[in-house]
C-alpha cells in the first residue's frame, strides 16, 4: 500500500479538526460535534467559502463568545443567527468557542477586482489604527481579524454599522460607526475587497 | 472512536480507499449477484443520495474513517431543489445546480447508482439487483415519493403533467412551458395540503412565476389554487412580496381532486379551472423503499423516529432522516435533512463503536426567492428537551432585500459544499 491513502485518511480526521489522531475521535470532542449544525453556512470547521458568510475558524475565542451571547441577546440584530446562538448556548458556548479558535484559517477564495483592491488600500488607512496595518486585529482589545475575511460579509457589516442595525447603542463600536458614516457605502465594497484580499 | 486504535483506523481505512482505488464495487446490475461485497468490518450503508443520505455518508467517514460507507443512490448527479425555482423563471440554468458525487468518493465513500429494491431488517440486508448488500446501521434517506391517485386524471398522465418538485428534467420543462406560454396566458399551480416537502416552496414558485410574467407577459395571469387554509410558511413577507404582483389570483381552500389535460381543465371542489401551463405539484409520501420496509405508520405516509438517533420506531438498526420523517417540530426542508444527516451519521458511529449517542437536534435556515434579486428568510433552532424535539426560536427577516438574497446565495454554496465536498 502507497502512503497516499495514508495521508487521505489522515487529511479525513483534520478536517473536523481531532487535536489528535492518536486515540481521540472526532467523536471525543465536544465542540466539533456540538458545531456540526454550524457548517451548513459557516463551512467544514468554520472555514466558508462563500462571499456571504464569514469565516469564523481561527478567530479569537472571546471575541466569538461576545458576538453569539450578542446575537442571542438581540444586540447584533440578525433572523438567521439569533436563532442558532441560542441553540449555541443551549449546547454550550464554550466548547463550540474552543472548536473554532482551534481551527486554522484559510483566506476566502472569493477574489476581487484588482482596482477595487487598490482603492480599498488606499481608504484602508484610516482603519488601521484599530484593525492594524494588515488587518489583524489586536485579540486582546476584542478587535477581530478581517484579512482574508469573506468580502461579502465585510460589506454588509459595515453598511449595519453605519446604519445602527449592528449592536445599536453599544458604546464599544460608537468610535467605528462614527468613522463609517463618513464613508460613502460605495467604497465599503472597495475596503471588502482590499481586507479579503490580504493574506 | 476512543476505543479505536492508530492501527486499527490506518488498517481498516487504508483498506477501505484500497478497494475503492481497485474499483470493487462497478454498480453493474449483471454484478450484483448473492452477497456481491461482502463485509470486512463495520458497516453503513445509505440509501439516498440527496441532502440528507449525501450528508450522513460523508460524515460517517469524517467521524469514524474505520467503518466503510456504501451510498446506494440512482441518480449519477445531485440536483438541488432549493434555488431551482429560479430555473422555473428563467433566472438560473440547472446546471448551476447540478453536482457532481465525487467530493463523497474522495472521502471514501464507496457509491452503487442502482435502485435499492428492498430492505430485510431481520438478515440486515439491502436488495439490489440480484444480490445484497449486509449492513451493520442502514440510513435510509428516501426522500419523496408522489400520490398520483389523490387526483383524479393524474396517474396516466403523470408523465406530462408536470410537478418539477423534484429538481432536474421537470424543472427545466416548466421554465420552458412558462417561456412559451402567450401573453394573456393562464399559468396554475396546484398545491397539495400540508405536510409536503419544502413548506414555502410552492410560494417561491409563486413569486418568481409572477415575477417573471409581470416582465415579460403583462397580460398573463396565474392563478394558485392552494389546497390549504393559507400560505403556510413566511405568510406576512410572502403577502407583503406579492403586492408587487397584481397578476396572482391566489386562491386559499381550493384543493384540486381531479385533471382533464384534453380539456386542459382542473377541477377543485367547488370549481373548474382552465389553464394554459399547468404545474400541479401532487400530494407526498415518504420515498418507496420506506413503504416496502415497513418504516412508515398507519397512514402508510411518513416515518415516526427516535428524535435523538433517527432510528426508526418500527425497525431497530434503521435510522430514518430527512423529508420521509414525522413527528419533529421541523419543516421537510434540505438544511433540516443536512443536519439530520450530520446527527444520525454521530449517533450511528457512536453505536458502533458502543459509546453513547449524543444529544443534537437540528436547525433549519430557509430562504425563498421573491424576485430575480430579493429574497426572504425563516431560521428555526431547536434543543433536545426530555429526548425530544423542541423549537427555541423561529426568527423571519423583518423584510425583502438584496442583502438577503446575497446570503442565501452565500448559504446554497456553503450547504452544498456541506453535503458533497
Amino acid at each position: 500500500m502507497s502512503a497516499a491513502p495514508l495521508v487521505a485518511a489522515g487529511l479525513l480526521l483534520g478536517v473536523l479538526g481531532a487535536t489528535t489522531a492518536e486515540a481521540a475521535g472526532p467523536l471525543d470532542e465536544r465542540g466539533a460535534v456540538k458545531s456540526v449544525t454550524c457548517a451548513a453556512c459557516h463551512g467544514v470547521g468554520g472555514n466558508s467559502r462563500s462571499a456571504a458568510m464569514p469565516i469564523i475558524a481561527g478567530l479569537d475565542a472571546g471575541y466569538l463568545k461576545k458576538q453569539i451571547e450578542a446575537y442571542a441577546a438581540g444586540k447584533r440584530l440578525s433572523a438567521e443567527m439569533e436563532p442558532y446562538a441560542k441553540q449555541v448556548l443551549d449546547l454550550g458556548v464554550d466548547d463550540v468557542v474552543a472548536y473554532f479558535a482551534a481551527r486554522r484559517r484559510e483566506p476566502t477564495p472569493v477574489t476581487s477586482p484588482a482596482d477595487a483592491i487598490a482603492r480599498g488600500s488606499s481608504a484602508a488607512a484610516q482603519c488601521a489604527s484599530c484593525h492594524g496595518p494588515r488587518g489583524q486585529g489586536d485579540a486582546a482589545q476584542g478587535i477581530p481579524s478581517l484579512a482574508g475575511q469573506a468580502p461579502g460579509y465585510l460589506r454588509e457589516q459595515m453598511l449595519l454599522f453605519k446604519a445602527e442595525r449592528r449592536s445599536p447603542g453599544d458604546p464599544a463600536v460608537g468610535a467605528v460607526k462614527a468613522m463609517l458614516k463618513a464613508i460613502p457605502d460605495d467604497t465599503f465594497a472597495d475596503l471588502a475587497a482590499y481586507y479579503s484580499s490580504l493574506r | 472512536m476512543g476505543a479505536l486504535s492508530r492501527r486499527r483506523f490506518l488498517t481498516v481505512s487504508g483498506l477501505g480507499l484500497g478497494a475503492l482505488a481497485g474499483g470493487g464495487l462497478a454498480g453493474c446490475a449483471a454484478s450484483m449477484k448473492g452477497d456481491f461485497a461482502p463485509k470486512s468490518g463495520p458497516r453503513v450503508v445509505v440509501i439516498g443520495g440527496g441532502w440528507g443520505g449525501a450528508t450522513a455518508a460523508k460524515y460517517v467517514r469524517l467521524l469514524d474513517p474505520g467503518v466503510e460507507v456504501i451510498l446506494i443512490e440512482p441518480g449519477r448527479r445531485f440536483v438541488s431543489c432549493p434555488f431551482s425555482n429560479l430555473v422555473v423563471a428563467g433566472v438560473r440554468t440547472i446546471d448551476s445546480l447540478t453536482m457532481g458525487y465525487d467530493g463523497l468518493r474522495q472521502r471514501g465513500v464507496r457509491i452503487i447508482h442502482e435502485t435499492a429494491s428492498a430492505i430485510e431488517p431481520d438478515t440486515k440486508r439491502v436488495r439490489l439487483g440480484e444480490g445484497y448488500l449486509q449492513y451493520d446501521r442502514l440510513l435510509v434517506s428516501p426522500g419523496v415519493d408522489f400520490q398520483w391517485e389523490q387526483v383524479e386524471g393524474l396517474a396516466q398522465n403523470q408523465e406530462t403533467i408536470l410537478h418539477a418538485w423534484k429538481a432536474g428534467p421537470q424543472t427545466v420543462q416548466l421554465a420552458q412551458q412558462l417561456a412559451a406560454m402567450p401573453d394573456g396566458g393562464v399559468f396554475v399551480l396546484s398545491i397539495p395540503l400540508a405536510a409536503y416537502r419544502c413548506p414555502p416552496g410552492p410560494y417561491e414558485r409563486t413569486s418568481l412565476v409572477a415575477w417573471y410574467l409581470k416582465a415579460n407577459k403583462p397580460r398573463a395571469k396565474l392563478i394558485v389554487l392552494d389546497a390549504n387554509p393559507n400560505i403556510i410558511s413566511k405568510t406576512a413577507l410572502f403577502r407583503a412580496a406579492w403586492q408587487a404582483y397584481p397578476n396572482i389570483d391566489y386562491r386559499p381552500a381550493s384543493r384540486v381532486i381531479g385533471v382533464d389535460p384534453g380539456a386542459r381543465e382542473v377541477r377543485t371542489e367547488f370549481d373548474r379551472v382552465r389553464y394554459d401551463v399547468l404545474n400541479l405539484i401532487p400530494p407526498q409520501r415518504a420515498g418507496a423503499i420506506a413503504v416496502q420496509a415497513d418504516l412508515v405508520g398507519g397512514d402508510k405516509r411518513w416515518c415516526e423516529v427516535n428524535h435523538v438517533t433517527y432510528e426508526s420506531v418500527k425497525q431497530p438498526g434503521i435510522h430514518v432522516i430527512g423529508d420521509a420523517t414525522i413527528g419533529l417540530p421541523v419543516p421537510k426542508s434540505g438544511n433540516v435533512a443536512n443536519a439530520m444527516g450530520k446527527i444520525a451519521a454521530a449517533s450511528v458511529v457512536s453505536l458502533i463503536n458502543g459509546k453513547q449517542p449524543p444529544t443534537l437536534a437540528p436547525g433549519n435556515t430557509c430562504y425563498s426567492w421573491v424576485s430575480d434579486r430579493e429574497a426572504i428568510a425563516v431560521v428555526n433552532a431547536y434543543k433536545i428537551d426530555n429526548g425530544k424535539v423542541v423549537q427555541i426560536e423561529q426568527k423571519l427577516t423583518p423584510a425583502q432585500s438584496p442583502l438577503v438574497a446575497q446570503r442565501a446565495v452565500g448559504w446554497a454554496q456553503s450547504i452544498w459544499a456541506d453535503v458533497l465536498s
